[in-house]
């Protein structure tokens, strides 16, 4: 029996207290106890940034990389050994900034993988600037005079994109987050999970209690997670309300199933076969 | 009597000029001869002016030809564009409408108007074969049987079409046979006529690399193109990324799962990719990238050739990391090096940058053929049988050669634990300034092993005082050109390089010593005689540069090498 504390790691955490990536750490680790895998099964893959240190702190195999670039690392093992279970760690700049063309493209692989994204609408670890999240005008010492830019609607464009399974969580809620990692990881395909979070630290516009005072559950609602015109509807909610839950879930077919080669089995699976290598390459050269 | 022939067939794109020459390629082939066939072509897919320039011989050719002996001309264009490099006694063959003028130095021949007569206009590049054919003095049932093999697919009708146009022109040149002194017939050889992209490919593929991230990027895009036909019976996946930065992350993430993998690009891409080599340094995970250099900087000439990535490939990305760099000379050259480079950033778990260009990737060359898949390969992983919290599997443990053993996740007890943060032993985020000084040190202390597998510079006449020295595919052509200065009676060498990087200097500095050096490389500085003269101690150096985008010729060498030594 796998509980959340076999994953327990002594690696000193480096977060600022308060933070809400404990509570997305602890969901996880309730969900990864729930999914009944071992650490040692488990390969977790992250960008840059405070979400990206996430691996550390918990018992997995991992490869934190480099800012942005956590999706097409995470790709790559996945295509590579399709039996491992890859979750990925990003931030929001992580992922929908320096990551943004890496998201659209995973998202229409299709590859079999789940997106974590802390989302605290701030880059933290730099201290303190406007991420593709934060709300049009936010000020920060670098951004005096407000942000020109527009919010990243993180969860409409996955839609756009053909994303099959689009959930959001918040970090203040770590029960209900943790059953949607655990739907997120059950989903065959591409799963995006956007997580609302505070950073204590520099955000003071979306604290913890403004995400709870907007927030309710669509599970609470009749929400039909498979009609997608509702679930852009719900994807453009935010000042006044902020939906929790699954918004779409549709099934595709994932990845591994679209490519002939990766059908039968991983290709980690094959052995080397000089006979054949030499047959297929030498002959009727 | 010839038997060192060059023909051209210029025009423009589209309109088949690859195509022609392919199939003469392939009738020397099955005839045991063989050729240097070089493709010249514009950054666009219709119009503009395109040739392929064949050299073929009895002998193994290293280099290509530029003085021609027959000249093919699609349209009129490309005559008056090539018609100085005609020899006096070589003949231009010239597309018309109608039939025109023929004798020994020009023959207008209606190429169209010979393919509807043979049954469909667009057989028109059989026709040109089969006038060229009879023009080298071969029978016609050469080209039949290859375009029995070419067209097989595509039905007995189409073969039966081409083989009828390849007659139509055949019968138009009569008379203008020149005599080669070719034995024209089917004779089995071991020779192999392959790209160097194909190569690369084959390689890669027989070093049991199973995945291919790429974004197209002349001339890079043959790489991974090549390995398409194999795809159907080999477990091998590419996959097109969204960008060069993708291709080459998804071929980490697939080494870090223990799957070889690489990816192909050319300077642009290479460079978008700097920031994954330095992951792959830092992360110390095999990677191989073939950068198939075009001149630059930015978009430069993207179908053309040049060597200006050498000390970019050796430097590229920031700090420091051991990393292989190699340039092979020759289609099999790449093959075998391909090979290498996947068994030596396993085990030494650090990039290889294959070096090609776009003269080596495109050009199709006849070889001996020496390739081997082998019986066995070795792999460089560790069985993951142990970890646990009290004794964790240390991915980077401070082993005194540097190379830690790795293990592949997911299959054992010990967690691999990989980051691009400076880390403990354990995989763990460090800024402890003791432990970042053990691993740079760890990092660095791969290099004496690393300069050990280093193979020496292909040298020749090693005692003359004068050498060309090279890398990379101006080997052939440094080769022929130091024959024929031979043959004029100049005692002069060459050392020409196919592992750069990283360099034993102090070998180098001793096969080097003394001699006068001029550096024969396509770039503007001669970076190879740079980068010897800050690793191996040369103080001087000539140059011979080429850096117009267009190949060297052993020609353009032997008079500048002459200039150079009075």
């Amino acid at each position: 029996m796998i509980t959340p504390k076999d994953f327990d790691c002594k690696y000193e955490n480096k977060w600022c207290p308060g933070c809400g990536d404990f509570q997305i750490l602890s969901a996880m680790k309730s969900a990864f106890a729930q999914q009944q895998i071992p650490p040692e099964k488990l390969t977790l893959i992250s960008g840059i940034g405070q979400a990206g240190k996430t691996p550390h702190f918990l018992k997995c195999n991992m490869f934190h990389g480099l800012h942005g670039r956590a999706l097409p690392l995470a790709t790559g093992t996945k295509i590579a050994n399709n039996d491992l279970t890859v979750v990925v760690n990003c931030g929001d700049g992580d992922c929908y900034g320096e990551g943004g063309n890496h998201f659209l493209a995973a998202i229409r692989r299709n590859i079999d993988i789940t997106l974590l994204v802390h989302n605290n609408q701030i880059y933290g670890l730099t201290k303190g600037q406007t991420s593709p999240t934060s709300s049009l005008g936010m000020t920060t010492k670098l951004q005096n005079t407000g942000t020109p830019s527009s919010q990243f609607s993180a969860l409409g464009i996955a839609l756009a994109a053909g994303a099959g399974f689009v959930a959001r969580g918040l970090s203040g809620e770590p029960g209900h987050l943790t059953e949607l990692i655990v739907k997120a990881m059950d989903y065959k395909g591409f799963s995006l999970v956007d997580i609302l979070q505070p950073c204590v630290s520099f955000n003071k516009i979306n604290t913890l209690s403004w995400y709870q005072e907007r927030a309710y559950k669509l599970e609470d609602t009749d929400h039909d997670p498979q009609d997608l015109g509702k679930a852009f509807k719900l994807a453009q909610e935010w000042e006044q309300s902020l939906p929790l839950g699954v918004l779409y879930e549709a099934l595709g077919t994932p990845f591994h199933e679209r490519v002939p080669n990766l059908k039968a089995s991983a290709l980690a699976a094959h052995n080397y076969d000089s006979k054949l290598l030499a047959d297929t390459l030498l002959q009727n050269l | 009597m010839k038997t060192d022939v060059t023909l051209k067939i210029a025009g423009a794109a589209g309109q088949g000029i690859q195509t022609i020459g392919d199939l003469l390629s392939e009738v020397c082939h099955q005839s045991g001869l063989f050729t240097f066939s070089v493709d010249d072509f514009e950054s666009r897919v219709r119009g503009g002016h395109n040739f392929n320039l064949l050299r073929l011989s009895d002998k193994e050719l290293t280099a290509p030809g530029n003085r021609l002996d027959i000249l093919v001309c699609i349209n009129t264009n490309a005559y008056e564009l090539h018609k100085e490099e005609l020899r006096s006694d070589g003949i231009a063959i010239i597309n018309a409408d109608e039939p025109g003028t023929k004798d020994k130095t020009r023959f207008e021949i209606p190429l169209k108007k010979l393919a509807e007569e043979a049954g469909n206009k667009i057989t028109a590049n059989s026709v040109a074969a089969g006038a060229v054919l009879a023009v080298l003095g071969a029978p016609l049932s050469l080209l039949a049987d290859v375009l029995k093999k070419q067209f097989a697919a595509k039905g007995e009708k189409i073969v039966a079409l081409n083989v009828a146009a390849a007659k139509k022109g055949f019968e138009a040149a009569s008379g203008l046979g020149q005599d080669t002194g070719f034995a024209w017939e089917a004779k089995k050889s071991n020779n192999v006529v392959l790209s160097g992209a194909k190569a690369a490919a084959l390689g890669a593929l027989a070093a049991d690399c199973r995945f291919f991230p790429f974004y197209p990027m002349s001339p890079a895009t043959g790489v991974v193109s090549s390995v398409i036909p194999y795809s159907k019976q080999l477990p091998v996946v590419v996959e097109q990324a969204e960008d060069e930065i993708s291709a080459v992350m998804m071929a980490i993430g697939a080494s870090f799962a223990g799957v070889r993998a690489m990816t192909a690009t050319s300077g642009g891409g290479f460079c978008l990719m700097t920031e994954g080599l330095g992951l792959a340094g830092m992360t110390e995970t095999p990677l191989v990238i073939v950068n198939a250099q075009r001149p630059g900087p930015a978009t430069g000439l993207a179908t053309r050739t040049g060597q200006a990535d050498l000390l970019f490939s050796i430097h590229a990305s920031h700090d420091e990391f051991p990393r292989f760099v190699f340039a092979p000379g020759t289609p099999v050259e790449t093959y075998e090096t391909m090979k290498r480079a996947f068994h030596l950033a396993e085990k030494y778990q650090v990039p290889a940058i294959v070096l090609l260009d776009q003269f080596l990737a495109n050009s199709r060359v006849t070889e001996v053929n020496t390739l081997e898949v082998d019986p066995e390969i070795e792999r460089f992983y560790e069985q993951n049988n142990s970890g646990s919290d009290e004794a964790p599997y240390l991915r980077y443990a401070l082993v005194k050669d540097g190379v830690s053993p790795q293990r592949i996740p997911c299959s054992g007890p010990g967690l691999v634990r990989v980051t691009g943060n400076e880390h403990d032993p354990e995989g763990h985020i460090s800024e402890n300034a003791e432990n970042k000084i053990a691993m740079t040190q760890k990092r660095a202390a791969k290099l004496p092993a690393m300069i050990k597998e280093m193979q020496a510079p292909f040298l020749v006449n090693p005692t003359a005082p004068v050498f060309l020295v090279g890398w990379g595919s101006t080997r052939g052509n440094i080769l022929e050109a130091v024959d024929r200065l031979g043959a004029q009676g100049m005692e002069v060498g060459a050392a020409v390089f196919k592992d750069l990087w990283p360099m034993d200097r102090k070998t180098i500095g001793q096969v080097l010593d003394n001699k006068k050096l001029i550096m024969v490389e396509q770039n503007g500085s001669g970076q190879l005689g740079r980068l010897l003269a800050q690793e191996a101690g040369i103080d001087s150096f000539d140059t011979i540069l080429k850096y117009d985008g267009r190949p060297f010729f052993p020609d353009y060498i032997v008079q500048k090498a002459k200039e150079l030594v009075k």
